[in-house]
């Protein structure tokens, strides 16, 4: 499959009172026209940073320090900035995580569309794209401001806005962690469904494995501002090769939520100053052996994913499957 | 020890000019610089010159040992006011803002009717009803500057009230008295001080507007609004006689102002850094 | 919701408005009568014939208990009948025109005197908003850069710290040496001659407004600050709209609101810093009679000057809440924080 976004090495950094603190740390990431993506990891793995970097919408503090993102064929790091306003504006849709403060308060809803469209308030194509997102009594919310749009509404109009050029490329950064977990689901599956039919590309970035598990093609997993495997969902899911990924999939009950029960995995996710010379895990990692804590690991593939970790191939031979999640992966 | 706003250049120079400025109000009138009350001690309105370096008034008095005794008037008259604002402020805001209720919606509707007059009125009225002195303007700064610290306290004990750790020793039976000093208190001390400095600079102003106008303090008192009245008169003559204190007490609203930035920065960092 | 919801938010507004303003009736009428000597000796001084008393006495019905007294004095100033101004020409200040003034109706000297003080306010306000907005603008913007948030930081302290009667002395003294094209002093009503009542007007104005200006350019600054930081800003950068758009779109409208807070604030101020430009500059407006009548100890004016600017306060901040909240529609649920 052709290839849409390469990302390739990118190393961000924060600056911090106490010096530069590394968020990205060498992530790579392929992903193919059309598919769909989940990105999982601990806070602090880089998620975030990474779904911002896409965008080149990091905060002022933020340095791109090494590596690329290449969207399509071109470097998005190389687009002055004129070209890349128009490369957020028609190839990328971001969607946030508090979809009410994503919205301007002061605007009803079809001003912020319209703004979008470019088109005039009155145009039936606002209606159509509010309809396009499943909401109904679509002239009500139109002239709504986001403060009197449900938690659900308001991301539903999040992705019109979203949406509403056709983008090639879907970022959405925790869209459900802040909705109630009843209209979860509801939103997911109009997001999964939006690519289904236009072909655009997804990136879901979450803690959520569950609907990782139930909706993406693909994962991958975020560590230390890495990215230490990435498969097919199936596979992954059902027999994980990274320690760190089979730690994660063994910390999550089924259905339940993921955030609190990470912790069940010793010690604390790194602080990066600068380039890690070590596998980030080492220090948390029950298979560590000596080499882990002296060289990074590279990237290789195993059993059909990309994993970096020493021992990835006996990890591969030995480890167990997992059907905590594996059992719940129906697609 | 740790140096204090380590890398923000102006908040030290507003604690330079203000150490200058009250060692210069304090101290100065000690110095050899004169009588301020003694009639003729050189020719009228004279310009600056050796004996009397900021010139002389019209009653022939050497103007440096005034505008220093200026200075101090001014610093203690706005400092006295905010002094009492602030802990009648913290009583009555911690009081407000944790007990809620009935008292709370009365001090709020009292706060609102004193914001109902603008400052400097509310001013003239209270130095109208109370007579012109320094009892009137500490009564009018007072009542002037209540309501809007009254109001930050209160919101500050909101804010802490709701954290988890004063509901705990809440439930674990705490004393009122208890929850408010050891618990509350501490946690709005900055903000207090924040907005007392900020206070200060607003007491200032109307003392010394007021003063200005002839109502505030009466001779032979005279804060650094007085001086400037009195010199207004022979503006054209000698200038100086309006402008060194004019100066003097521009230059003392202005650090009081940025030391207050300074304090925002660093005891209150939500306020501070909208940008982050 | 909607313009139902404006409708009911706005009837609550006056509503509290209204309360508040009989709030500070009471608490003027009360102060009137807590100074020393009967009532009669305070609004109409000591040497006041008995026949006034006694018309006095009559129409307030002073014999009656007070919340009668209230209520009839209350009746009446709602009615226009502020009383009569007291005339005790040897303790006035400045060229207070006694002779005029006297035994004249105070609503009707309030009447004469007004539309120099609007003006002047309105001058002044114009002048904040103008030059306050704009540099706050500017400097939230860039504050990326140290040199401006410094430089910024002090100027605010600055012009919020700087009296206005220092920086009208100083006009006063330059301008009456210097020959510059502005004149200290010489009033003449607008009708009557707009241009040199613009020379005798802007100093005054000036000198009124830079309080305002710094205030304006402050609030302004920390405005926009606050709501490029806020996440729909972001959102709207991931859009690809760009910094023009974000400003004229999103940055500008959000921002007002705190800046139209503090229009109210400013306004109060122009309320009281107008008897000192007035008195600065010699223009008959409204604060220099009520000046001169504290001055004076003319009590009836002082009461009535008090009721008026408090009226004035409380409208133009009842305006404020209401333009609020049709920028931030977010106040009409919220209610009042």
């Amino acid at each position: 499959m052709r290839s849409l976004l390469q990302i390739e090495q990118i190393t961000v950094e924060y600056a911090t009172e106490s010096g530069p603190l590394r968020a990205l740390d060498g992530a790579s990431l392929n992903v193919a026209a059309g598919e769909t993506v989940g990105i999982v990891g601990e806070s602090g793995s880089g998620k975030s940073t990474l779904a911002l970097t896409i965008g080149r919408i990091l905060p002022a503090y933020a340095s791109h320090v090494a590596g690329d993102v290449i969207f399509d064929g071109y470097s998005v790091f190389a687009h002055s900035t004129s070209e890349m306003r128009s490369f957020r504006r028609d190839e990328l849709g971001f969607i946030f995580q508090n979809p009410v403060s994503a919205l301007d308060p002061t605007m009803r809803v079809k001003y912020q569309l319209a703004h979008i469209l470019d088109v005039k308030s009155s145009d039936p194509s606002i209606m159509s794209q509010l309809d396009r997102v499943g909401l109904k009594d679509v002239e009500r919310v139109a002239n709504r401001f986001p403060h009197e749009l449900s938690g659900g509404m308001a991301q539903r109009v999040v992705i019109a806005l979203a949406i509403a050029r056709g983008p090639r490329l879907l970022i959405a950064d925790e869209p459900t962690s802040s909705l109630d977990s009843t209209i979860r689901d509801q939103i997911l599956e109009l997001l999964f469904a939006l690519p289904a039919q236009t072909g655009a590309t997804l990136l879901l970035f979450t803690h959520d494995l569950r609907s990782v598990a139930k909706y993406c093609d693909r994962v991958a997993v975020m560590y230390g501002g890495n990215v230490i495997e990435h498969g097919p969902a199936n596979k992954i899911f059902s027999r994980p090769v990274h320690p760190y990924t089979e730690a994660l999939l063994k910390a999550a009950p089924g259905a339940e939520e993921i955030g609190g029960k990470i912790e069940a995995i010793p010690g604390r996710p790194p602080i990066l100053r600068g380039r890690s010379e070590q596998c980030p895990f080492a220090p948390r990692c029950r298979w560590v052996v000596d080499i882990c804590r002296h060289q990074r690991p590279v990237a290789q593939t195993v059993d059909g994913r990309l994993v970096s970790c020493h021992r990835a191939e006996e990890m591969a031979s030995v480890a167990p499957a997992c059907q905590i999640i594996g059992a719940n992966h129906a697609s | 020890m740790k140096v204090p706003f380590r890398g923000d250049f102006l908040s030290r120079l507003a604690v330079v000019l203000l150490i200058s400025l009250l060692l210069l109000g304090f101290v100065g009138p000690s110095l050899p610089v004169g009588d301020p009350a003694a009639i003729a001690f050189g020719p009228r309105l004279s310009p600056p010159a050796p004996g009397w370096l900021m010139g002389t008034d019209n009653l022939g008095r050497t103007m440096l040992p005034r505008v220093l005794q200026g200075i101090r008037i001014t610093f203690v008259l706005a400092a006295t006011p905010v002094l009492i604002t602030s802990v009648l402020a913290v009583v009555i805001g911690m009081l407000a803002g944790y007990l809620g209720g009935w008292f709370d919606e009365l001090v709020a509707r009292l706060a609102d009717v004193l914001f109902a007059f603008p400052s400097l009125l509310l001013g003239l009225i209270l130095v109208a009803i109370m007579g012109p002195g320094v009892r009137g303007i500490t009564a009018a700064i007072i009542l002037i500057t209540l309501p809007l610290m009254v109001r930050v306290v209160r919101a500050t004990t909101l804010t802490i009230a709701s954290r988890d750790y004063v509901a705990a020793s809440r439930v674990s039976g705490a004393s009122l008295a208890r929850l408010l000093l050891v618990h509350l208190l501490p946690n709005i001390a900055g903000a207090v001080v924040v907005q007392a400095t900020f206070t200060i600079s607003v007491s200032m102003l109307i003392e010394s507007g007021l003063s200005f106008l002839g109502i505030g303090v009466q001779p032979p008192v005279a804060s650094l609004g007085s001086l400037v009245q009195n010199g207004s008169v022979y503006l054209v003559q000698a200038p100086w006689l309006a402008l060194a204190p004019g100066v003097f007490l521009a230059l003392a609203i202005f650090a009081v102002n940025l030391l207050g930035d300074g304090l925002r920065d660093r005891l209150d960092p939500l306020e501070a850094h909208g940008l982050k | 919701m909607g313009y139902l919801g404006y409708l009911r938010f706005a009837m609550e507004r006056l509503a509290s408005a209204i309360l508040t303003l009989l709030g500070v009736s009471i608490l003027v009428f009360t102060a009137i009568h807590l100074i020393p000597g009967s009532y009669e000796a305070v609004m109409l001084g000591p040497q006041a014939p008995e026949a006034a008393r006694e018309r006095l006495r009559e129409k307030y019905g002073l014999d009656d208990p007070l919340p009668q007294q209230y209520m009839r004095w209350l009746l009446a100033f709602l009615g226009g009948d502020m009383g009569i101004a007291l005339c005790r020409s040897q303790q006035s200040i400045g060229q207070q025109a006694c002779e005029n003034a006297d035994q004249a109706p105070i609503i009707a000297e309030f009447a004469r005197r007004a539309p120099a003080t609007i003006q002047l306010a309105f001058m002044a306000a114009a002048i904040a908003n103008l030059v306050g907005i704009p540099l706050g603008i500017l400097a939230g913007l860039s504050a990326g850069s140290r040199t401006v948030r410094g430089s910024s930081r002090a100027i605010s302290a600055l012009g919020m710290g700087i009296p206005s009667f220092v920086l009208g002395t100083l006009f006063v003294y330059v301008f009456s040496v210097h020959d510059l094209g502005l004149t200290v002093g010489g009033y003449v009503p607008l009708s009557e001659d707009p241009e040199a009542n613009l020379r005798a007007m802007v100093l005054p104005a000036i000198t009124l407004s830079i309080f305002g200006t710094a205030l304006f350019a402050r609030t302004t600054r920390d405005a926009v600050l606050t709501v490029l930081a806020e996440p729909f800003i972001m959102a709207a950068v991931a859009r690809g709209e760009s910094p023009r758009q974000i400003v004229r779109r999103h940055v500008l409208r959000n921002a007002a609101i705190p800046v139209v807070t503090v229009s109210a604030v400013n306004m109060g101020y122009l309320l009281g810093g107008a008897a000192i430009a007035e008195l600065l500059f010699s223009v008959p407006g409204f604060g220099w009679y009520v000046l001169a009548a504290i001055h004076k100890r003319d009590y009836a004016v002082v009461q009535a000057g008090v009721l008026v600017a408090a009226v004035a306060f409380v409208a133009v901040n009842l305006l404020a809440d209401l333009a609020y909240a049709i920028i931030d529609p977010r106040t009409i649920r919220r209610g009042r924080g």
